[in-house]
C-alpha cells in the first residue's frame, strides 16, 4: 500500500514496451491532469491553491518520451509523466551505459548534467532495489528521469564512463544500499563509519543501528558493543486507516493488483 | 615499499581496487559538444557501447543466502522469528485503508526497567522494525532470503452472519427492539 | 504468479555476475585477498598499536575467514571478497582506528547466557 501511495506521483504512463518487469508496475490509469480537465467549472480552474495544468507542457513532454523509448526500444520498458510535468523513463539494468550515452550525446537530447543519482528500496520487489538517475539539459533547459532497477546480488554498470559527476553518488547507492557498481573509478563507503557493516537506507535495516560506541575505561579506548537503549523508541503508525486518495482509488487498486502479480 | 610489494601481489582485479585511489583517472570517455578543435564525429551507436562480454551470464542454484552480507549479526538471524500477518483493524476507527498490506514483525524480546528513570529499556534493535509486503508470498522470500524462520498469520475469516430486520420484532429473540 | 517465486528461486537459473564467472576464479580471489590480510598483519599491529600478538591476528583472521566457508553461491563470494578489499583498504590507509580493528575481538561484550539457570541468575525471566 506504502508503495502504491508513493506512486501516486505519477499520473499517465504514454508508452510500455512488452517486456521487462516495470510493465505492469505503474497505474496506467489517467492521473490528476486527465481529472482535472474533465471537472471544467471556471471558479475550479482559477482556484489560486490548485496548480493549474500546464497541456502544452504535458503534451510535448510525453511525445519526447516517446521519442526516446522509440529511439532505445532494447532498453526502454515505459515512460512515465509524473504529475509535474517530469518525464520518467524506466530502462532495464543492461541499458544503464547505452541509455545514459544516448541522453548525453544525442542531439535532440544533450542531457550533459547528472543532477543526481539515489537509490529505493521496495522490499516487496524481487528487485527490491531502484536506481534513478537524474539528468539535466542545458541546452535545452529540461531535465529528464531514468529509472533501473536490481536486487541485492546483481551489479549495476557504473554510470562514472557517462557522467564523471556520478562518482561519489554511486558511493553512496553501495554504502546506503549494497547495490554494486561494475568498473567503477572508486568504489567504497562514504557516509558511514570505517568497518560499520551493513546498508542502512535498506527497509530491514533498524533505526538504531545494530551497534554503539562507548568509552571504556578499562580498555581505555572507545568500544564498539550490540546496541542497548536505555529507552525505547516509541514506534507511531503514521499511516491513517481513512482512504486518503478517493479519487485515486481504481489507480491504487491497480497498482496493488500489479504487484502482487508481477511477472517474475 | 613493503606495502607496493604486497600489493602487487594481488590478483590483477584486486589490485585494480586497492590501488585505485593512486592511480589517476583514465581518460575520460566524456568530450565536449562545444569544443571546435575536435572533429564531431557520428556516434557509432549502441552495439558498439555493449561489447560481448557483457552478456555472460552464470548459473545460480538454490535461494540466494544474503545473511552474510546484509550486516546483520548472528543473534538477530538465527534465533529470531518473523510473524508474518496482516494488519489488525483499528478497533476505535472504522477505517480499513491499512489492512490491504502483509507486514513482517520479529517476535518480541526483553524490556526491562530503567533503573535510573524507570524506562523501558531494550537491547532488541529489530523490536520496532516492521517490513511492509504486498503479498505473503513475497514476505516469506524475503524471510528466507534474510534466514530468518518465519511463521504466516492469516487474517480471521469470519463467516458473515444473517441478518433481517424482522429479527428487530421477533416475539423470542434477543435482538427485539423494545417497541412498546 | 508470485506464487511461485520461491519456486522460481530454488531453481538453477541464469544470473549476472558480479565478478567470478566460476567457483575457481571465486577461489582464487578468496585466496589473494587472504593473502592480502596475512601480509599486511605485521603492518597492522605496528599501525594500530593492536595489544594482539601476530599469531592472535592470523587466527582471528582465520576464524573471519572459516565463518563464511559454507557460502556456495558464486556471487555472494564475490560479494563479500570485494567487502574484504574495502576493509583491507581502509585498514592499510589507517582509515580505520583502534576500536575498528579491535572490534574484530570485542573484549568488552560479555556473551549472554543462554541455558535457564544462567539466565535466571542474570535475572532475566
Amino acid at each position: 500500500m506504502a508503495a502504491c501511495a508513493r506512486r501516486l506521483a505519477v499520473s499517465m504512463t504514454k508508452y510500455t514496451s512488452n517486456h521487462g518487469i516495470f510493465r505492469s508496475m505503474v497505474p496506467r490509469a489517467a492521473g490528476v491532469g486527465a481529472f482535472r480537465t474533465s471537472s471544467t467549472t471556471s471558479q475550479t480552474d482559477l482556484h489560486p491553491t490548485i496548480r493549474p495544468v500546464n497541456a502544452v507542457e504535458r503534451t510535448t513532454v510525453s511525445e519526447y518520451g516517446q521519442y526516446v523509448a522509440e529511439c532505445l526500444p532494447k532498453y526502454v520498458q515505459q515512460v512515465q509523466v509524473s504529475a509535474g510535468n517530469e518525464l520518467e523513463i524506466l530502462i532495464a539494468p543492461e541499458g544503464v551505459i547505452p541509455v545514459l550515452t544516448f541522453l548525453r550525446d544525442h542531439i535532440n537530447a544533450q542531457y550533459t548534467c547528472i543532477t543526481d543519482l539515489c537509490g529505493m528500496d521496495v522490499p516487496t520487489r524481487e528487485y527490491r532495489f531502484e536506481v534513478i538517475y537524474n539528468l539535466l539539459s542545458v541546452r535545452y533547459n529540461t531535465r529528464i528521469r531514468v529509472k533501473t532497477y536490481t536486487d541485492e546480488l546483481t551489479p549495476l554498470d557504473s554510470a562514472c564512463e557517462v557522467f564523471q559527476g556520478a562518482n561519489w553518488y554511486e558511493r553512496e547507492v553501495w554504502d546506503m544500499f549494497g547495490v554494486y557498481f561494475s568498473n567503477h573509478p572508486d568504489l567504497r563507503r562514504i557516509l558511514t563509519d570505517y568497518g560499520f557493516e551493513g546498508h542502512p537506507f535498506r527497509k530491514d535495516f533498524p533505526l538504531t543501528g545494530y551497534v554503539e560506541c562507548r568509552y571504556d575505561d578499562e580498555e581505555k579506548r572507545v568500544v564498539m558493543e550490540p546496541v542497548e537503549l536505555a529507552q525505547e523508541f516509541r514506534k507511531f503508525d503514521l499511516s491513517a486507516p481513512w482512504e486518503q486518495f478517493p479519487q485515486f482509488r481504481k489507480a491504487l487498486e491497480k497498482a496493488e493488483v500489479d504487484e502482487e502479480t508481477q511477472p517474475k | 615499499m613493503a606495502l607496493c610489494r604486497k600489493i602487487l601481489s594481488l590478483g590483477s582485479p584486486m589490485r585494480q581496487l586497492v590501488l585505485s585511489s593512486e592511480r589517476c583517472l583514465s581518460v575520460s570517455t566524456t568530450h565536449h559538444i562545444d569544443n571546435l578543435n575536435k572533429k564531431q564525429v557520428e556516434p557509432k551507436g549502441v552495439e558498439a557501447l555493449n561489447p560481448v562480454e557483457k552478456n555472460l551470464t552464470i548459473t545460480v542454484e538454490g535461494l540466494a543466502d544474503i545473511t552474510k552480507l546484509t550486516g546483520v549479526p548472528e543473534e538477530h538471524i538465527k534465533p529470531r522469528r518473523v510473524l508474518i500477518k496482516k494488519p489488525t483493524k483499528n478497533a476505535m476507527q472504522s477505517g480499513t485503508n491499512n489492512l490491504h498490506k502483509w507486514v513482517m514483525t520479529f517476535d518480541t524480546k526483553e524490556r526491562w526497567e530503567n533503573p535510573l528513570m524507570g524506562w523501558a529499556s531494550t537491547a532488541d534493535p529489530l523490536s520496532n522494525l516492521e517490513v511492509e509486503f504486498a503479498s505473503k508470498e513475497d514476505a516469506i522470500v524475503f524471510c528466507e532470503k534474510n534466514g530468518w524462520q518465519w511463521a504466516v498469520q492469516e487474517p480471521p475469516q469470519k463467516p458473515p452472519r444473517a441478518k433481517s430486520y424482522a429479527d428487530n420484532f421477533s416475539w423470542n429473540k434477543r435482538t427485539r427492539r423494545s417497541t412498546k | 504468479m508470485s506464487s511461485s517465486r520461491l519456486v522460481n528461486l530454488r531453481t538453477a537459473r541464469q544470473v549476472k555476475p558480479m565478478l567470478s564467472l566460476d567457483r575457481a576464479e571465486a577461489r582464487t580471489r578468496v585466496i589473494n585477498l587472504y593473502k592480502a590480510w596475512y601480509r599486511q598483519i605485521p603492518q597492522i599491529a605496528i599501525d594500530y598499536d593492536l595489544p594482539k600478538t601476530q599469531s592472535e591476528c592470523k587466527k582471528k583472521l582465520k576464524e573471519m575467514f572459516m565463518k563464511n566457508k559454507d557460502v556456495k553461491d558464486i556471487r555472494i563470494i564475490d560479494a563479500l571478497v570485494i567487502k574484504g578489499q574495502m576493509e583491507l583498504k581502509e585498514t592499510v590507509q589507517v582509515w580505520k582506528q583502534k576500536h575498528g580493528i579491535m572490534a574484530f575481538w570485542a573484549p568488552t561484550v560479555e556473551p549472554k547466557p543462554k541455558d535457564f539457570m544462567g539466565k535466571f541468575l542474570d535475572g532475566h525471566n
